[in-house]
């Protein structure tokens, strides 16, 4: 939970920053561009979807009235306001991205939220009702919005009382007056197990008590409930409370607890029972307001207190364990790192030490050796983080989204442990998001019974699978839902005009295509989580922003599937280190079938004099390397060197080297973009590697050097 | 560096730090003295391991692992169409870069720092118009330093 505030913060933060700078230089040209007005819809749409997940509601309900109005500007184009009311918007943005970050920073210093969001609220909706009322065509998202102010108003304190009693939904029903709710520490496994622990503890002390689930011992599926609802102890008076309290302190991994009333007993009292009963309770809230925990009674006349002594620490954001250092930095630390790499060899290994005895020097070196390997080996961690974070984000999307959708729907995550550059998780992370939330809202079916009737397991499924290929790392989100329906699609981009040829002209992977357009949206109401066409463009913007390309494939009936396609800018590799001559390549690991010596007579040549080879019943041609690449090497008799087997998707065939070096994981660096001159991406390189001691491995893209061995005939 | 050889500079005399004058490294290749301008020079080095390239013109000597930067090498001789030669105790590499490009050029030797008034830089002759050279200028020594077109170098082909 920690974590995902740390990151909400960072990246709220971040968008802020970013939108900031967008604004003041906007603000100097007096004008906003179309990719400001698509910029600002996006962060703002951003910062709505992750504050709503993190329950943040008075920051969601500010992003959400910015994203109306740029909504609503966005269709309307920025030609149809006059000056005047450019600079009211730059005055209205500041003003409202000030109110969020004023909100932000609460939340850093875990104060409460502010409860009284209207005065800016306000100035949004009647600025937004200025700049539309000269037209009154347009007055969709007008009166949209104008509803949306009135249910804005009482919204604080409706969601107060809504968010109690959402709480209150979930406690058992007793007829004992106080409830001890208690939250295990997350991951911390085993709850019911925990909570019976509990639950002996307390009958240690002869309490009178109940508690909820009733069977933690006996049943496991309970921890699940206690997981999400909470494990309730529920006591007959203020005494207990606090002999029970002291127990439960005492206990391993209880993370959180409070203190609860029972609220429907209360209700009752309140309404039927006689005056000195409620006269009781009133003596009891007194009594509770002496006699409880110095700690925290905050006093609240709400129906709950919350009795948090290690709660303060938990839920302060951990601020100072997390710090964001520029890549740049990062990037150099990795360089001098390398610098240090080679140094140290060159000292240790330098020709004047030679033919001397050095004992002492030889072990201090051994020792230095072993430091700046572990130096390098961190450093170069730096930058490589795996994909689970990013995925288990989902996994919370996924819940907090099947609720409100009311659709069962399970996430199963492949390969969360690739690892990839920071970089790319940086920016795949959005799309992930969007992505999983298209599948959740439009994807799966909104019946169970739809599911049913096409023979699909009632439960959907999401897979989110992440791989590293050759050169890519592969991530693709597919879902056995209803699948998209091209003619759908083409319908809806013929409505809003985007089409450039006649709908019939398209085929289904064009159809598709349109979905990636700015603000195309297939579905007709816009609800939280998705529907207004700012997710694909989102999506592809980022992918390509690291240059990844993204293909949409779908089924009607059957699911959809999403792949991005990531190149390793930097991603590291299992490859197998040749030599050639003097020169060394890397292969990728995944590529080798089989390496083997071959024998003279087993080469046969083809009439073009090309040489082949029989491996298990097939025949497959040699490619020299030395030959190919004209390096000068003394191996050039088939039976000095080695044969590796090599495959591809669509290729398959031998390569003959000198030797064979080791296997290793390397990271792979792309080729200085001058080179790309030369056209060096087809000749069977893809990118380069530093090896321990500082020299560079190529390392050879097996598919494109079979194109490079044929191109040159 | 550029700071060592600050004396080099009085080489005419006058030592005038205006906004005309802009400082060059110059250095030799196939007897031929070339001046780059320091702005686009990060480093001298020498020594170091150049991985080959294959498939690639001749002139592209390979590539160097400069703290963890993969920069390409030219060769300047065979850039310029000239005979390459073995490498010298004087041999070495100037990385430049040139508008956020990084290349290293192999010389035969580097020889000092210089400011040159812009004013006195004459074009080339158009009838023995160089690959490679924008500008030329004779100093107070009676030779002939020609400027090196850097934007030339990196330009896609």
């Amino acid at each position: 939970m920690d974590n995902m505030l740390e990151m909400y913060l960072y990246e709220t933060n971040t968008l802020l920053e970013q939108l900031d700078e967008l604004l003041i230089e906007a603000e100097k040209n007096k004008d906003f561009t179309t990719n400001d007005v698509n910029e600002i819809f996006r962060s703002m749409h951003t910062i709505k979807g992750s504050s709503a997940m993190m329950e943040f509601s008075t920051l969601m309900e500010i992003a959400h009235h910015i994203e109306d109005l740029f909504f609503y500007i966005r269709e309307n184009g920025l030609d149809s306001m006059d000056e005047s009311h450019k600079n009211d918007l730059f005055s209205l943005m500041f003003q409202s991205t000030d109110a969020l970050r004023s909100e932000v920073e609460k939340i850093e210093n875990d104060e409460p939220l502010s409860t009284n969001i209207d005065p800016i609220i306000s100035n949004i909706n009647s600025f937004l009702q200025k700049i539309s009322t000269p037209e009154g065509g347009s007055s969709n998202s007008n009166s949209d919005s104008g509803e949306k102010t009135e249910s804005a108003a009482p919204a604080a304190d409706e969601q107060a009382i809504a968010l109690i009693n959402q709480e209150l939904a979930g406690a058992p029903i007793s007829d004992l007056p106080y409830f001890i709710r208690i939250f295990f520490e997350q991951g911390s496994g085993m709850e019911h197990l925990r909570a019976f622990m509990i639950v002996t503890a307390l009958k240690d002390i002869e309490l009178d008590f109940k508690f909820f689930p009733e069977d933690v011992e006996t049943n496991g599926d309970t921890s699940e409930t206690i997981i999400e609802n909470g494990f309730y102890v529920a006591l007959s008076s203020q005494e207990d409370i606090e002999k029970a309290l002291r127990v439960i302190k005492e206990q391993n991994s209880v993370e959180t607890y409070e203190v609860m009333e029972n609220a429907s007993l209360k209700q009752e009292k309140e309404t039927h029972d006689s005056k000195k009963e409620a006269e009781e309770t009133g003596e009891d809230a007194a009594k509770k307001n002496t006699t409880s925990a110095p700690a925290a009674l905050n006093g609240a006349p709400a129906k709950k207190n919350t009795t948090s002594a290690p709660a303060t620490h938990s839920n302060a954001p951990a601020k100072t364990s997390l710090i964001s250092v520029s890549l740049s930095k990062l990037d150099s630390l990795v360089a001098i790192v390398g610098e240090i790499v080679i140094t140290e060899s060159m000292v240790t290994s330098s020709p004047d030490l030679q033919n001397l005895k050095l004992d002492n020097f030889l072990k201090s070196a051994r020792q230095l050796r072993k430091l700046t390997d572990e130096l390098q080996d961190i450093a170069m961690s730096l930058r490589m983080v795996p994909v689970s974070g990013t995925f288990q984000k989902m996994n919370r999307i996924v819940r907090d989204m099947k609720k409100k959708l009311n659709k069962d729907v399970r996430l199963t995550i492949v390969g969360e442990n690739t690892e990839v550059d920071k970089t790319i998780v940086d920016s795949i992370g959005d799309p992930i998001m969007h992505i999983v939330r298209n599948s959740m809202d439009h994807g799966i079916e909104e019946n169970v019974e739809d599911r049913i009737a096409a023979g699909k397991d009632p439960q959907g499924e999401i897979i989110l699978s992440a791989a590293h290929t050759g050169s890519e790392v592969i991530i693709s989100i597919s879902d056995d839902g209803q699948g998209m329906d091209p003619d759908k699609i083409l319908a809806k981009a013929e409505r809003n005009g985007v089409l450039t040829k006649p709908a019939s002209e398209y085929s289904q992977k064009e159809a598709l295509g349109l979905l990636m357009l700015p603000g195309f949206s297939t579905n007709e109401e816009v609800t939280e989580f998705s529907g207004r066409g700012v997710g694909m463009d989102v999506v592809k913007k980022n992918v390509e922003s690291v240059g990844g390309t993204i293909s949409l494939s779908s089924e009607v009936g059957k699911g959809s599937c999403t792949t991005l396609k990531i190149p390793l800018t930097m991603a590291i590799a299992d490859g197998m280190e040749i030599s050639v001559g003097k020169s060394m390549f890397t292969i990728p690991i995944a590529n080798i079938r089989q390496s083997f010596k071959a024998q003279k007579d087993e080469v046969i040549l083809d009439s073009n004099g090309n040489e082949i080879i029989k491996c298990l019943d097939d025949f497959y041609p040699i490619i020299r390397v030395h030959e190919l690449y004209n390096i000068n090497t003394e191996i050039t008799n088939i039976e000095d060197g080695i044969l590796l087997w090599v495959e591809t998707a669509d290729k398959s065939y031998c390569l003959f080297v000198d030797e064979l070096l080791g296997e290793q994981q390397v990271v792979v660096k792309p080729l200085p973009s001058f080179l790309s001159n030369f056209n060096i991406k087809n000749s069977g390189i893809s990118g380069c590697t530093i090896l321990g001691d500082g020299n560079i491995s190529l390392i050879l893209d097996i598919r494109t050097l079979y194109a490079a061995f044929y191109n040159q005939y | 560096m550029s700071a060592d050889t600050v004396e080099n500079t009085t080489f005419d005399g006058t030592m005038e730090v205006n906004t005309s004058t802009e400082r060059f490294l110059t250095f030799s290749s196939n007897g031929l003295n070339i001046g780059v301008s320091t702005n686009y020079v990060i480093e001298i080095i020498t020594n170091h391991m150049i991985t080959m390239l294959p498939l690639v013109p001749d002139y592209v000597t390979g590539i160097i692992n400069l703290r963890g930067q993969i920069i390409p090498i030219i060769d300047i001789r065979l850039r310029m169409g000239n005979p390459s030669i073995d490498n010298t105790s004087s041999t070495c590499i100037i990385v430049l870069n040139i508008n956020s490009v990084q290349i290293g050029i192999i010389v035969d030797a580097v020889q000092q720092v210089m400011d040159i008034d812009q004013s006195q830089i004459s074009p080339v002759p158009v009838e023995n118009q160089q690959k490679l050279i924008n500008g030329m200028v004779s100093s107070s020594d009676r030779s002939v330093i020609l400027f090196l077109d850097c934007e030339q170098l990196v330009e896609t082909f």
